[in-house]
């Protein structure tokens, strides 16, 4: 199994508060992790330093062995990185179905001048269509994003991020604000896209779900990486166990 | 001496300018709208300072007036225009103002002529020598006045209950009500203040020219967006600064390029250059 | 139709273009220019100095579109560093920018413009005909891009920009596009109205006309192309109208911009679509797309 996303040493600080400190781990290509820990650990940091949106202080990235630490957002979208956020953001301006259509004809996108010849949106739609099925929100395909519940949106995200077809998938607690049942059915469509060969890299609170479907627990607490392996075996480790009782008794005594 | 004397000059013109940004930073920072509107009411201080003191003879009571009335007015422009399209696409209030702005000096062209009013006995006029330089009584009077409202306006918001609630409401509107504060009745006294302050400026403009007309607000107004850009939006310090650099870029720039560059047109070549060195502005955050 | 109705109609096709320029650049991409008539002036007096020396009228135009388009590139690519809300002072800062260069340069005219302007050799009807031509030629274009992938970008752009990054989507490249189609437009507008009025007078391209036409943007409702030239048409026409109160025209625009942005902010094309969804709530209706 090759090596598909390399973070080595990665550090981020924001003025006097570190974020992240020295983090590096490795995610083979079609494994399916889950990235937990408590609030404030630095999981979603480490995710938007993944994808640009934030430019560590120190550190490496490479995406299938190419660095891309100095690559601006969208070339690595294009390499095939695709990042579903915690708080959800639909175009508002366009159809539930356009989202997604955007998505999967972003080749369209690359090139101006190409961009600009091409009208036809049709095949993008049917395509963008079977992804909103695989989620199941193609009933409000045509409604607009606005006033959609956040279920439907959560969904959305996934599909849209599904429709780019990356190589690796990272979700930002996707399953955050769903109902037990839309959170099952969810978490089993990332399992059966991740068995399809697709490299899941998830954040969840959710560890229900996340024991559930994942092969592989990686653990941050306060910005610093503390256990990576088998689910199993992570969770009998003290000093997660620590991290999670620790904050919650603070939160028991606040 | 010449250096000296474009010296003192830019900083009388800059604190008249700060004057008139400090009402838009406050705005900007407060509710992000870019308050183009600002404009008419400097212009309307003008017009009510001077038509107090030529009917009562007393340019403190013509100041006072016209501050507390246009303050009034300021509040009014919140309430009625701003407040209902908050949760509108920022260009929708910019419009809006623009469109007040128009309408405003297009009241005052009608109801007080094309050619402007002055005063009938105008006060102030007395020329004082300082350090060689010839002044008159008004601009010092503009840069006295400049340093204590702007003194006495960030002692307020370091110093007081109402100040730094002020400043939490900037900060974090929601931290802040649940905090207990009335983000509505800061906001009131957030225009009071700016439009207030605006008057006062229009005010000695009009001393300084002995002349109120209606598209007084114009100019200084736009150069005075440009101050609060660089100036760091929101920051009432950073603005200061800015007003007075341009001031003196504007003074010493006339002489040097003004055969390549008009004098208005310097202080947006300034905003610009500044903008390529350090695209958030001179002073950036609060 | 008289001499009158026919300037009238021109001045219409020129307005037209022009704000269609800016749809492109701010209701296309949502990015709001306050200098757009800077780089009407860049169309109009580089037309008019060309011709001037003997260059052919219609060469003249196509130099004035380019080099708008180009310092539209410029200006773009100037922008894309400061944050957007800076933009609209910066594009003002470039309106006032071109007025004060152009007001102190003898080369340019300076303050008192550039007359003796050759003819076009059309007579007005004629004129009138190529400018309408024109005008429809920018609508078309207008309406083809947003239906286009390019289009579809731009909504992304305009909407999120983040998030449209994160979909593969340059954002930078296509501001960029966005503001030298829209400044090129705008020089085509520049080069045709230096033709019509065969005199430039600096201030016929300051802040005020920049507001102008993005009045006429807004109140169209912003990005959508047939609202912007219905609203190009009407402004540009009511001050006629209201000719038998003509001393009170710019107040009324004035108080109409006011009174369109406090109350129907998606101005004409926001209006009518909630008129026509009234009229259809009968059915199981889905987003009508433009």
């Amino acid at each position: 199994m090759s090596a598909l996303l390399e973070v080595s040493g990665v550090t981020v600080r924001f003025g006097g508060v570190t974020a992240l400190e020295a983090v590096s781990f490795t995610v083979g290509e079609g494994e399916f992790l889950c990235l937990i820990g408590p609030n404030g650990a630095g999981k979603t940091t480490l995710m938007r330093a993944a994808t640009g949106i934030i430019k560590p202080d120190a550190g490496r990235i490479k995406l299938a062995g190419s660095d891309i630490s100095r690559r601006p957002t969208h070339l690595r979208a294009r390499m095939g990185l695709a990042l579903t956020h915690q708080i959800v953001r639909p175009f508002r301006s366009m159809t539930v179905l356009d989202n997604v259509a955007l998505a999967a004809g972003h080749r369209r996108l690359h090139h101006i001048f190409k961009a600009m010849g091409s009208v036809n949106r049709s095949a993008e739609r049917l395509q963008a269509r079977k992804y909103l099925e695989l989620v199941g929100i193609e009933a409000v395909a045509d409604k607009s994003v606005v006033g959609q519940p956040l279920g439907v949106a959560k969904r959305l995200e996934v599909a849209r991020a599904l429709a780019l077809e990356p190589k690796i998938l990272l979700l930002d607690e996707p399953l955050a604000g769903l109902n037990s049942v839309e959170a099952a059915r969810l978490a089993d469509t990332i399992t059966a896209i991740n068995r399809n060969g697709l490299t899941v890299v998830m954040i969840e609170h959710n560890l229900g779900e996340v024991l559930r479907v994942s092969q592989r627990l990686t653990v941050l607490d306060n910005g610093r990486l503390i256990a990576d392996g088998l689910p199993v075996e992570v969770m009998r480790n003290p000093a997660v166990r620590a991290a999670y009782v620790g904050k919650e008794s603070q939160h028991a005594a606040a | 001496m010449l250096h000296l004397e474009l010296l003192i000059q830019g900083l009388i013109h800059g604190s008249m300018y700060a004057v008139i940004a400090v009402g838009l930073t406050l705005v900007y920072g407060l509710l992000r709208i870019l308050h183009v509107a600002h404009a008419g009411l400097f212009a309307l201080g003008g017009y009510l300072g001077l038509l107090i003191t030529n009917t009562t003879t007393s340019l403190p009571l013509g100041m006072m007036g016209s501050a507390i009335i246009v303050g009034g007015c300021g509040m009014l422009i919140y309430r009625l225009c701003y407040q209902p399209i908050l949760d509108r696409p920022p260009y929708v209030a910019l419009i809006a103002s623009i469109g007040l702005f128009i309408a405003m000096e297009e009241i005052f062209r009608l109801v007080f002529g094309p050619y402007g009013l002055t005063y009938s006995n105008p006060p102030l006029q007395s020329q004082v020598t300082l350090m060689g330089i010839h002044l008159r009584a008004a601009e010092i009077g503009m840069v006295i006045s400049a340093l204590l409202l702007l003194g006495m306006l960030s002692y307020l918001s370091q110093h007081t209950r109402i100040g730094i609630a002020w400043r939490a409401t900037v900060d974090d509107p929601d931290i802040a009500k649940s905090f207990g504060i009335d983000t509505i009745k800061v906001r009131y006294l957030n225009f009071f203040i700016g439009s207030a302050l605006a008057a006062i400026a229009g005010v000695f403009i009009s001393l300084l020219s002995n002349l109120v007309e209606p598209t007084m607000g114009g100019v200084p107004s736009y150069k005075a967006l440009a101050i609060i850009v660089l100036g760091g939006l929101g920051n009432v310090t950073g603005t200061l600064i800015a007003s007075l650099l341009l001031g003196v870029v504007e003074a010493f720039g006339t002489i040097y390029i003004g055969s390549f560059l008009d004098r208005d047109a310097i202080a947006f070549a300034f905003l610009i250059v500044i903008l390529m060195i350090r695209p958030q502005g001179l002073f950036a955050g609060k | 139709m008289g001499i009158y109705e026919i300037s009238l109609a021109t001045v219409v096709g020129i307005n037209v273009i022009l704000a269609l320029g800016l749809n492109m650049i701010s209701g296309f991409c949502g990015q709001i220019s306050l200098g757009h008539a800077a780089f009407y002036g860049i169309g109009a007096y580089t037309a008019a100095l060309l011709a001037k020396t003997g260059v052919p009228i219609w060469l003249t135009i196509a130099a004035g579109m380019i080099s708008a388009g180009v310092a539209g590139l410029v200006v773009g690519l100037a922008s894309l560093r400061v944050r957007h809300d800076f933009l609209a002072i910066t594009t003002m800062g470039v309106g006032f920018l071109f007025l004060g260069i152009v007001r102190q340069q003898e080369l340019l005219g300076g303050e008192l413009g550039i007359s003796g302007i050759p003819s076009a050799g059309l007579g007005k009807i004629g004129y009138l005909v190529v400018v309408l031509v024109i005008a429809l030629l920018s609508a078309a274009f207008s309406l083809w891009i947003k239906r286009s992938w390019m289009g579809f970008a731009f909504d992304a752009v305009a909407d999120d920009e983040d998030t449209a990054r994160g979909l593969t989507v340059d954002v930078g490249a296509y501001k960029l596009a966005a503001f030298a189609m829209g400044t090129a437009m705008a020089g085509v507008a520049g080069g045709l109205y230096t033709f019509f009025a065969r005199f430039l007078m600096p201030d016929d391209f300051g802040f005020i006309t920049s507001i102008t036409v993005l009045s006429m943007v807004a109140v169209g409702g912003i990005g959508s192309v047939f609202g912007v030239i219905a609203a190009t048409i009407i402004l540009t026409l009511m001050p006629e109208f209201f000719r038998f109160i003509s001393d009170y025209k710019l107040l009324v625009y004035g108080t109409l911009l006011f009174a369109v942005m406090r109350f129907a902010p998606e101005g004409l094309a926001g209006f009518t679509r909630g008129l026509l969804a009234r009229i259809r709530e009968k059915q199981p209706a889905g987003e009508t797309t433009e």
